[in-house]
């Protein structure tokens, strides 16, 4: 009844109206703002850094170093190995070295320019392949941040019993998440002693996490509150500006409002890592995929962030949504001066479906076999054993999304010789990789006859907070009305993990799930499904201890085999097929997109409009991503010299759901944010080869780049 | 600074302005209007959005002491919460917002189309929002929301 069915956003009304308050929005009176000073070289040790002249200029309060930090100058999601400022060394252009704090924006930022630092150069290391044997080292232990491995069957002797084998060699560039939204965040100290921040981010928890431990106060005199946060897509995950705002209110004691120029943006938010994928598939005649070896080798600048987790993704997923029998990936991720990379929607995943795509349509083509059939042929199914030799019991859509889009397959024509049409299919693990990544809820009665629904589950724009009520509406059987979301405040709500991996919708709402299913039990007791009030039953209780019900779900997992990466590092996926038609100005390069059917395995649809949104919006940057999408460092600026997707750049497209229900998520449901991105340009680097003749190894395939590619083919 | 005194939001207002100020930032700061948001400051993402004489223009590109004697709409204009504009309305109603950042300059540029051609095709849709980025939506639904409006607007200057 709530669920499935065409729902409107319940943060909807408030955006249209312009009303709701981001951070930058948070009017605080007395307020400093916060700049941070950044190196301009990519290594070099810091030989001195002359304040005086800032420290003279009008309206300037402080400025802020290493020095000043009470408590661990470091931090990192998995490794912590990142500087909150850069004590005697800087390890990229754009590494923060101080905070500057002044009355105005005006006087921070006019004084940060007179800062003056002198660098004694280091070796630059701009090539994940020259990192692990330079002699120049960005961390002590070496410059290799990790090597995973995925070994299946007996690889060698596959490629010997093969058929054919196609092998060929991919890459992608740093892309940018660019959220309309920059960094931002205030930050104040509260009448109890308390730091209260209020930014833009994903997370709030893992931030309260790390600023306790920057400032050495405990965490509950730490408090993370999320403001309305115009987009994340893995940007908003790291801590932002909230280490930096901490500090300054720690040791002024005043309010201070932070937020990055999109200049700054740019340079220091990290970035979909360029991933160099060197890819062989072995097959036999009739269409079987007997082996796969992967080479992928990853440039995660000079921190870690998520390169450990994008480094193993990218390993688990490399195979696609097939059963192969015989495996061998090797991934290795490896430091370097260049742009820190970070979570981007998909961790990796949309790098591999590039390639693994990509060879799926060579293998079809040189065994004249339709490239449909092919990937029908060796799709996952029940009881199918992954790469990581994980057998699937339950909810394997991928032959379900196929069969979507068939009917378009077949009867597909090119209008002309400058149209063509591609396939892209994917699967994607839902939740962390191989650990526990659980979430909490809790319900209560108020007090006014309500269930109050605390989580700290982040909405970012991509609509858990809608989710998640619809999921107590259905469990509880409850008006909207009768509800109350108290959500992002890491006072008032448990730890529901971060807003990444598209887990929300499966690990939240199951948190959701299980608390109302005892909020349930008690109601039904209390004889609220008999005509009884909520405001009845809470008068009558005693006990007001008895009125909460909290609520826990971690997905079953097991931890990979270190070395094979045996396991079952998820205990969902998702799958998905896009067919793409583009259409190709030989002449110019110019390539658009006509049309895309996207048919998805979500479980089960909570929210159509929201499914429907998260694949139109995950198509639009698959399209940035195939096609203009490039951060190049020292160029890429801001919108003027980083080109994404706009109205004009946008297919028609049709959406199909598939619903194979995951019997462990909540009424069947798994997740969508990043698989609607996944499949998309690699669907439309085969249309292109339909079209022309010609197949893009390196992505973006933008317009001089698909120009040369037709002239050389000539 | 210099004296403006313009028509914001159908209410006749005047204020001081520095001679290099930004209309962003006097809206503002000067008329606490939140709506306008600062996504890039170059003109290229469309998030600080006004209509100057129902005409979409970039408001941090814009000086304030320009809009003297004009007439300058923010998305408060269109609706409250009791009367939605129907674009607003079809906003909602078609999954239009996400993060909800775009949202303002969208409308914006939505309302000026539809004062000028009751009834757009896709392409005239596509071309009045082309200057309005959006990272969440891929603009299909903002689309459809603006086609679904137009036949129930009525959009008075």
């Amino acid at each position: 009844m709530y669920i499935g069915n065409e729902i409107n956003r319940i943060d909807a009304p408030d955006k249209v109206l312009g009303r709701p308050v981001y951070a930058e929005d948070l009017s605080i009176k007395g307020a400093l703002f916060g700049c941070v000073f950044r190196s301009t070289r990519p290594h070099a040790w810091i030989r001195k850094i002359d304040t005086s002249a800032a420290l003279a200029s009008p309206g300037i309060v402080k400025t802020l170093s290493c020095y000043d930090i009470p408590g661990e100058n470091i931090f990192g999601i998995i490794k912590k190995d990142q500087p909150y400022l850069a004590k005697d060394r800087v390890r990229y252009i754009g590494e923060p070295v101080l905070v500057v704090l002044g009355e105005t924006e005006e006087a921070a930022r006019k004084a940060s320019r007179l800062i003056r630092v002198e660098y004694d150069d280091i070796g630059v290391i701009s090539d994940p392949f020259i990192s692990g044997d330079s002699k120049t080292l960005i961390h002590e232990k070496g410059n290799l941040l990790s090597h995973r491995k995925v070994i299946k069957g007996d690889i060698e002797k596959a490629f010997r019993e093969a058929d054919v084998i196609v092998e060929h060699t991919y890459t992608t560039t740093w892309l940018d998440h660019a959220f309309m939204e920059t960094e931002s965040g205030v930050g104040y100290p509260d009448n109890k002693g308390s730091i209260v921040i209020i930014s833009s981010t994903q997370n709030i928890h893992y931030k309260q996490k790390e600023i306790s431990k920057l400032l050495a106060i405990p965490e509950e005199k730490i408090k993370v509150i999320q403001a309305t946060t115009g987009g994340g897509f893995g940007g908003k995950l790291d801590v932002t500006v909230e280490g930096f705002i901490a500090l300054s209110v720690y040791h002024t004691k005043r309010p201070v409002v932070m937020r990055f120029t999109r200049e700054e943006s740019f340079l220091s938010n990290t970035k979909r890592h360029p991933l160099y994928i060197e890819y062989k598939t072995g097959a036999r005649k009739d269409g079987a995929i007997t082996a796969v070896k992967v080479n992928i080798t990853g440039d995660t600048g000079p921190f870690a962030s998520y390169g450990e987790t994008v480094c193993l993704r990218a390993a688990i997923h490399a195979t696609g949504p097939y059963e192969i029998p015989n495996v061998r990936v090797d991934s290795r991720m490896f430091y370097t001066n260049n742009p820190v990379s970070g979570a981007m929607r998909g961790f990796g995943v949309p790098q591999l479906a590039f390639a693994h795509e990509s060879q799926m349509d060579e293998i079809a083509s040189m065994l004249r076999l339709d490239s449909f059939d092919v990937r029908i042929k060796n799709a996952l199914r029940k009881g199918s054993s992954t790469a990581t030799s994980q057998v699937l019991r339950n909810s394997v859509g991928i032959i379900e999304t196929l069969k979507k889009v068939e009917p378009y397959w077949r009867r597909r024509t090119r209008k002309n010789d400058h149209t063509g049409f591609g396939l892209g299919c994917m699967y994607y693990g839902i939740g962390n990789t191989g650990v526990s990544n659980p979430a909490n809820a809790c319900l209560n009665i108020t007090g006014d006859g309500k269930i109050a629904l605390h989580t700290g589950a982040c909405e970012i724009g991509q609509g858990s907070d809608t989710v998640l009520v619809q999921i107590l509406q259905e469990a509880l059987g409850l008006k909207i009305e009768d509800i109350v979301l108290i959500r992002g405040d890491t006072e008032t709500s448990k730890d529901a993990g971060s807003s990444s991996a598209s887990r929300q919708t499966y690990i939240s709402g199951g948190a959701v799930f299980d608390a109302a299913k005892k909020m349930r039990q008690y109601l039904d007791e209390k004889g609220f499904y008999k005509g009884r009030t909520i405001r009845e039953i809470y008068a009558s209780e005693a006990d007001k201890k008895l009125l909460e019900h909290n609520g826990f779900f971690d997905p079953p997992t097991t931890p990979v085999d270190p070395e094979t990466s045996k396991g079952s590092p998820y205990a969902t996926y998702a799958f998905a097929t896009h067919m793409t038609e583009v259409e190709v100005e030989r002449e110019t390069g110019s390539c658009r997109v006509k049309k895309v059917y996207a048919a998805h395995d979500v479980g089960r649809a909570i929210n159509l409009k929201n499914v429907r949104g998260q694949i139109c919006g995950g198509i639009a940057m698959g399209v940035g991503f195939a096609l203009m999408e490039e951060f190049v460092p020292g160029k890429s600026e801001s919108f003027d010299n980083y080109y994404m997707p706009t109205s004009m750049d946008m297919p028609d497209v049709e959406v199909f759901i598939v619903e194979d229900c995951e019997p462990t998520g909540p009424f069947g449901a798994k997740g969508l944010g990043e698989p609607a991105l996944i499949p998309q340009a690699a669907s439309i680097v085969n249309a292109i080869k339909d079209a022309t003749g010609v197949r893009a190894f390196d992505l973006p395939c933008h317009i001089e780049r698909l120009k040369k590619l037709i002239e050389d083919k000539k | 600074m210099k004296n403006v005194s313009f028509v914001l939001n159908g209410k006749r207002v005047s204020c001081e302005v520095q001679d290099r100020e930004l209309l962003l930032h006097t809206l503002r700061e000067r008329f606490s209007i939140k709506s306008v948001k600062e996504g890039c400051g170059i003109g290229e993402c469309g998030t600080c959005t006004v209509l100057i004489d129902n005409e979409p223009h970039y408001s941090c590109l814009t000086l304030a002491s320009k809009v003297n004697g004009h007439d300058v709409k923010t998305v408060e204009y269109l609706g409250d919460a009791d009367h939605l504009h129907p674009l607003q309305k079809a906003f909602i109603e078609s999954g239009a917002v996400q993060c909800g950042y775009c949202t303002p300059g969208m409308l914006l540029s939505a309302y000026s189309l539809l004062m000028k051609n009751g009834n757009p095709g896709e392409n005239e849709i596509k071309e009045a929002i082309s200057g309005n980025l959006c990272r969440c939506t891929g603009y299909i639904q903002i689309v459809e929301a603006i086609r679904d409006a137009a036949g129930l607007c009525k959009c008075k200057s």
